[in-house]
């Protein structure tokens, strides 16, 4: 079997620690959460750090809690506790979908929500739903705590604005607008529809009190180097009737946004195809949920 | 008296399989070895310059370092063409340069990355096509030199086997056609992706000069005769010891991790030495399926009778034949499908190219020429307007038709197994489906396959004083529950009950000859030879019983272990030899051998007798499915699946084969496919190569035909083969049933779909 | 670095370098080979184990995450010589063929059914997705499933 390299190995008990032994170790250094990505890409060679830090014997990184304006999850919250989590399936359904379909169910046990934000995949199913509820990442680096947008923290493939020294310490999602419903959806490969995304979508909409999309937020996966807000999609939608029409509109504008590549999991002509398609199905569900939400 | 076949007998092997006691190659751990790795090429065609080792020496706990230079041997078992490491020149991305052994698999691993080679590149010809063009790189310039067995090659081109056979004459068979087809189909690469990977460890006894080999495989004997053949030793110099396999399909049965522990074995004084493949050098540098760009030209009256077919068969076996030669002949063979033809040609040529070794794969070629095949008979019968289960019950052979080189076949299950499936899909019956962008549609398709023929199967059988029944046998038990079905054999032969009967492990040192685990031959040939073994051993114990008892042995019988005189139980065999003095004992032995050879079954049209089967096995697969038009996704709603098994001695072993071949079928069909370029394989990963999984899997419906076969042991075919071939073609034909799109080239992706429909409306559109 | 944790009901203290992972502990230092490497990287669920309780591809954990908790492997399933539940009704439906990826299987299947004993055919396959089976064996599998989930014979 292939064997990981040597590298050193670090337990810190607390964020100052941690941040020490980061600044201290600069760019041969890793924080390991959940490993699902680190350890993968440990073995696979795209990664040879040769300091990790491992995150867990840190108290109070992890769980899921109602705060004044929304919720805020711990970043090492795994994403098979976001999936049962009733205050994220109330709070933020399309996060609660996209939980629900990362990976296999003992994957999702050990990935955390903050290990995908650090991976960065343009891939990533958490990313999307995160950017459409608008959530809000607190940031521990030696100068201190700051929060910033998690769509603010994308940058490239694997790249975020993160420094090795930061440590994302939790993710707040705000309560979303009277008449909000969102929803996420993907295609992998196999029937199970847990793999990896060819395409991910999610959205979210906010229906006024008079029918009308006040606004709409989508988001998609796999089609470009970072999570794709599809600007002009959203605006396809805003002040229309949530019609098939406008559905098709937005589904139309996603897929010209997309910047796919072709990669081994799907051609960029493909992608886009499909982003079209899973554009017009997520916004149905988002609408129904929306619907629902305005009762 | 038959006590246990035709019973769902529970696997013998069960408990540890359950439990996780089994011990399967990669589990194994043998005091003192040291542990493999290997550097491999990074080009599809290079001359290797130099390569440096120094600094891999130097790093901690190296012991053994080995090139081609020091092992300097070819393998091969049709052709001796492939060294245990790169010697002067790589022919493939992946292939061994150097073997490094340290004391622990990390440093092993670590070292090699260590190891600086310097190539000159070559031109590399990395597509079966160009492998065929006049100014084609060549391969291997040296072709003609090499040791090689009878068949025919093309000196100074790629084309390492050529073989062309004819019947009939095809251009009147073509003339009296209403309709002729043409069509060409492409049959793709596929990892055998046994869960558990490539591993073996090796040592080397420097007193003796001999080789011993703990590995799981499903050839033994015919991996100790590649390697004794490429060393230049005699048989008593390599022992074999095979562990519980984890899945083999056809991969584990020639030199892959072998060549490269015995090569470091060789010079790790004594030392053992254990190679374990990762999955990446699994996936991308082993073996893989033959792939297959197949020209089927079938000539049919209007009424839909066949009256010629020609086929061009092209087969890649990567950088070496390894065993390739039999898939691309044996395979194509079948290519006219089990149908009456009474004009056919055939031409198989197979080249070598700068990719990784093919070789064979659960199915020995009938996979690929099924799938163009069956496809194409689906293509006719729309042609003609027909429906495509009659035109196949109407061309189908029935019990005494010849076979294409006039061999009388018997046990023909063809037909019930068409009927079968088709009744359990619901054949002609249309399911709605479920929404408006879903569509449902419905396929089948059938197909035939020799087994190796003739081979031969040796079973020893031994009574031990406590009663107790060994039956020594070379048939490792793969996981298709063979070690269960000789079990059962064995003890309904001897008229014991299945727990009185132990099947060991197979060690080469003690078990005797067998062909190989393969072609589904097994049940058939060392049941052949476990029935006659057992009816001699019967024999022995009664006229032992006689003696001891002190009865007249034509009056005693053996029932379910016990001896009975005129119908009564006297002596439980257990405690038969129980009662003897100190130093006096029995341990009876009986021993058999079957061979197929000379079966006046196997009579056909000189000289193509070897083109003969011991007996023929037939599987048909119905499958319906349900597409999405908007992504182009297929998922497999049913699948109903009949074997022609003969008799089924275990009938919970043959739905295993059944339902998973489907599985493989599936998966082969919809998920599994290489990618890369220049002979490069990229991903080398189960996260980006998909197998199947429980989300994907339909209702199976395994369907027992049991057709008999005379000659076998309780009328016993075999199974496990044929069980994956039928399922692609089945899904495809759905396909076209359910939105009128034709896939020719393997596998059926969403995006060859959705194009497909694109394509298709834009046509209609346009028309 | 020194290990300590609950191995199959017996605490235990071993020795182990950080950069092993949970999976190459159970093989190599504790002698339990019943979890298989197929993937290594968290596809295949050959590797699957117990921490505290749940299901986890011991393939991606490093093994200082196993310090103070509690390993069940398919050999702590039953006491050596029995059966658990799911391992019998695995012999009896045939659920394996080669039986190579069978002790993921029956761990993982053990961990569904202990939460939800009832659990229905869909539930069953999606907590089953991350175990892959080479030989298909899925369809036994699931007949052995739906036994344990209280229906069918
Ligand atoms: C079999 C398999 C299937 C998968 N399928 C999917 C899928 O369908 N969808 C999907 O989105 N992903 C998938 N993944 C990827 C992975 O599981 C997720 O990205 C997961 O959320 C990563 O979390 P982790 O805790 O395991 O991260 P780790 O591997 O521990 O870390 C990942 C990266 O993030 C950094 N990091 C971790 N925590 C923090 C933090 N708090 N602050 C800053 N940086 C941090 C690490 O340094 C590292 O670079 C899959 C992985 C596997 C193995
Ligand atoms: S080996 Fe761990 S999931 Fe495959
Ligand atoms: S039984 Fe062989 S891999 Fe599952």
């Amino acid at each position: 079997m292939k064997r990981l390299r040597e590298f050193s190995y670090h337990e810190p008990e607390s964020l100052e620690a941690a941040i020490g032994i980061l600044a201290a170790g600069g760019d041969g250094a890793r924080l390991l959460a959940g490993g699902t990505d680190l350890v993968v890409d440990m073995k696979t060679g795209r990664m040879r750090p040769s300091i990790v830090v491992n995150l867990k014997r840190i108290p109070g990184l992890s769980g899921i809690e109602a705060v004044e304006g929304g919720i805020r999850i711990g970043a090492l919250t795994p994403v098979a506790t976001l999936q049962a989590s009733p205050l994220v399936g109330q709070m933020a359904a399309a996060l609660a979908d996209a939980a629900a379909v990362l990976a296999t169910p003992p994957v999702r046990g050990l990935a955390t929500i903050g290990g995908n934000i650090g991976r960065a995949s343009p891939a990533s199913d958490l990313g999307p739903p995160l950017i459409v509820h608008e959530a809000i990442a607190t940031i521990e680096g030696p100068d201190g705590s700051r929060e910033e947008t998690v769509e603010s923290l994308y940058v490239g493939p694997g790249a975020t604005t993160l420094a090795v020294h930061d440590i994302i310490t939790s993710i707040f999602v705000p309560t979303p607008a009277a008449g909000f419903g969102s929803a996420h959806l993907k295609i992998g490969a196999r029937a199970g529809g847990t793999d990896i995304a060819m395409v991910g979508v999610s959205a979210g909409v906010t229906l006024g009190a008079d029918g009308r999309i006040a606004a709409a937020r989508i988001v998609l996966a796999s089609v470009a180097p970072t999570p794709l807000r599809a600007i002009a999609a959203e605006q396809a939608l805003a002040g229309r009737e949530p019609s098939e029409e406008a559905v098709a509109a937005a589904a139309a504008a996603a897929a010209a946004a997309c910047r796919p590549i072709s990669d081994l999991r799907a051609s960029a002509s493909h992608r886009v195809a499909l982003a079209g398609v899973l554009t017009a199905r997520v916004l149905r569900s988002a609408i129904a949920r929306a619907r629902e939400a305005s009762r | 008296m038959t006590t246990t076949v035709g019973r769902s007998v529970t696997r013998i092997d069960g408990r540890d399989k359950v439990t996780g006691a089994a011990v399967f190659g990669v589990d194994l751990a043998v005091a003192g070895m040291l542990h493999g790795a290997v550097v491999r090429s990074p080009h599809p065609h290079a001359r290797i310059v130099s390569i440096d080792p120094a600094a891999a020496a130097a790093a901690p706990g190296v012991e053994v370092i080995v090139t081609g230079a020091d092992f300097p041997y070819l393998f091969g078992s049709a052709t001796r063409d492939q060294p245990f490491l790169a010697i002067d020149r790589v022919r493939y991305v992946g292939e061994p340069v150097v073997a490094i052994a340290a004391r622990t698999e990390a440093e092993a691993q670590e070292a090699a990355d260590l190891v600086v080679v310097e190539y000159e590149e070559l031109p590399a010809v990395c597509d079966m096509r160009d492998a065929l063009a006049e100014d084609a790189p060549l391969v291997h310039p040296d072709m003609h030199t090499y040791v090689k067995g009878a068949h025919v090659i093309v000196p100074h081109t790629n084309i390492n086997t050529l073989w062309t056979f004819e019947r009939g004459d095809v251009e009147a068979g073509f003339a009296g056609a209403d309709l002729i087809v043409e069509d060409e189909f492409t049959a793709h690469a596929l990892s055998h992706a046994a869960l558990e990977p490539h591993v073996s460890i090796a040592a080397y006894d420097p007193v003796n000069r001999a080789y011993t080999l703990w590995l799981p495989t499903d050839r033994p004997f015919q991996v100790r005769g590649e390697l004794t053949a490429a060393l230049g030793i005699p048989s008593d110099k390599v022992r074999l010891i095979v562990t519980s396999v984890g899945g083999s399909f056809g991969g584990k049965n020639t030199l892959i991790s072998e060549a490269i522990s015995v090569a470091l074995a060789r010079f790790a004084g004594g030392r053992p030495v254990r190679v374990e493949f990762t999955r990446q050098e699994d996936l991308t540098a082993t073996s893989t399926r033959v792939p297959a760009i197949m020209k089927l030209r079938t000539g049919v009256t209007r009424d839909g009778s066949i009256t010629a077919r020609s086929a061009e068969a092209l087969w890649d076996s990567g950088a070496y034949t390894s065993n390739t030669v039999g898939v691309a002949i044996r395979g194509s063979s079948t290519i006219f499908g089990p149908y009456r033809t009474p004009h056919l040609s055939l031409v198989v040529r197979q080249v070598y190219t700068n990719r990784a070794t093919t070789g064979s794969y659960r199915g020995y070629g009938t996979t690929q020429v099924t799938w163009a095949c069956e496809s194409q008979m689906d293509m006719i019968a729309a042609a003609l307007g027909l429906d495509p289960l009659a035109f196949r019950l109407r061309n189908g052979y029935e019990e005494g038709d010849p076979y294409i080189n006039e061999q009388i076949m018997h046990g023909v299950g063809l037909r019930e197994s068409l009927e079968r499936t088709a009744a359990e899909i619901g054949w002609g019956e249309v399911d709605r489906a479920p929404a408006p962008h879903l569509r449902r549609g419905k396929g089948i398709a059938t197909m035939l396959k020799p087994t190796a023929t003739p081979t031969s199967s040796n079973a020893v059988i031994k009574v031990e004083e406590d009663g107790r029944v060994t039956v020594l046998v070379a048939a490792p038990e793969i996981g298709a529950g063979q070690s269960t079905v000789l079990a059962q054999i064995a003890a309904d032969a001897i008229g014991v009950p299945i727990e009185a009967v132990v099947v060991p492990g197979t060690d080469t040192a003690y078990t005797p000859y067998n062909g190989p685990v393969a072609s589904s031959r097994t049940t058939f040939h060392v049941g052949n030879a476990i029935v006659m073994a057992g009816a001699e051993i019967r024999e022995k114990i009664l006229a032992a019983a006689a003696d001891i008892l002190d009865r007249d042995a034509g009056r005693l019988d053996l029932v379910d272990g016990r001896i009975v005189e005129d119908g009564v139980p006297i002596k439980p065999l257990s405690e038969l030899f129980g009662g003897l003095a100190y130093g006096d004992g029995y341990s009876i032995t009986a021993e058999a051998r079957y061979s197929s050879k000379g079966s006046p079954l196997l009579k056909a049209a000189a000289p193509y007798e070897w083109m003969s089967s011991i007996f023929w096995m037939f599987a048909t697969h119905a499958a319906e499915i349900e597409v999405d038009i908007e992504t182009g996704a297929v998922r497999v709603v049913k699948v109903a699946a009949a074997g022609d098994v003969g008799r089924a001695i275990n009938p919970m072993a043959c739905e295993q084969q059944i339902e998973g071949g489907v599985v493989m079928g599936i998966s082969n069909a919809l998920f599994e496919e290489f990618k890369g370029s220049g002979g490069r394989i990229d991903n080398g990963s189960f996260a980006d190569y998909k197998l199947a999984a429980l989300p994907d899997i339909p209702e199976i419906v395994a369907i027992i035909v049991e057709s008999q076969h005379a000659e076998a042991p309780f009328g016993a075919k075999g199974i496990g083969e044929p069980a994956a071939a039928a399922t692609p073609p089945a899904i495809a034909n759905a396909l076209f049933d359910a939105v009128g799109i034709r896939i020719l080239d393997l596998p059926i992706t969403p995006e060859k779909v959705l194009r497909a429909i694109a394509e298709k409306a834009s046509a209609e559109g346009a028309g | 670095m020194r290990l300590t944790a609950t191995v199959n009901g017996r605490a235990r203290t071993f020795e182990v370098e950080a950069r092993s992972t949970l999976l190459e502990v159970i093989r190599e230092s504790l002698l339990l080979t019943g979890a298989k490497e197929a993937c290594g990287v968290g596809e295949c669920g050959n590797c699957m184990v117990l921490l505290d309780g749940e299901p986890t591809p011991s393939c991606l954990v490093l093994a200082p995450d196993a310090e103070g908790r509690e390993i069940v492997t398919v050999e702590g399933l039953a006491p050596e010589g029995a059966l658990d539940e799911v391992q019998a009704a695995f012999l009896e439906a045939g659920a394996f063929q080669c039986g190579f990826c069978t002790p993921g299987m029956v761990i993982t299947a053990g961990a569904l059914l202990r939460d939800q004993p009832n659990a229905a055919a869909g539930e069953i396959k999606q907590a089953l997705a991350g175990v892959l089976c080479r030989c298909g064996s899925y369809t036994k599998v699931m007949k052995a499933m739906e036994k344990l989930a209280g229906r069918g014979a």
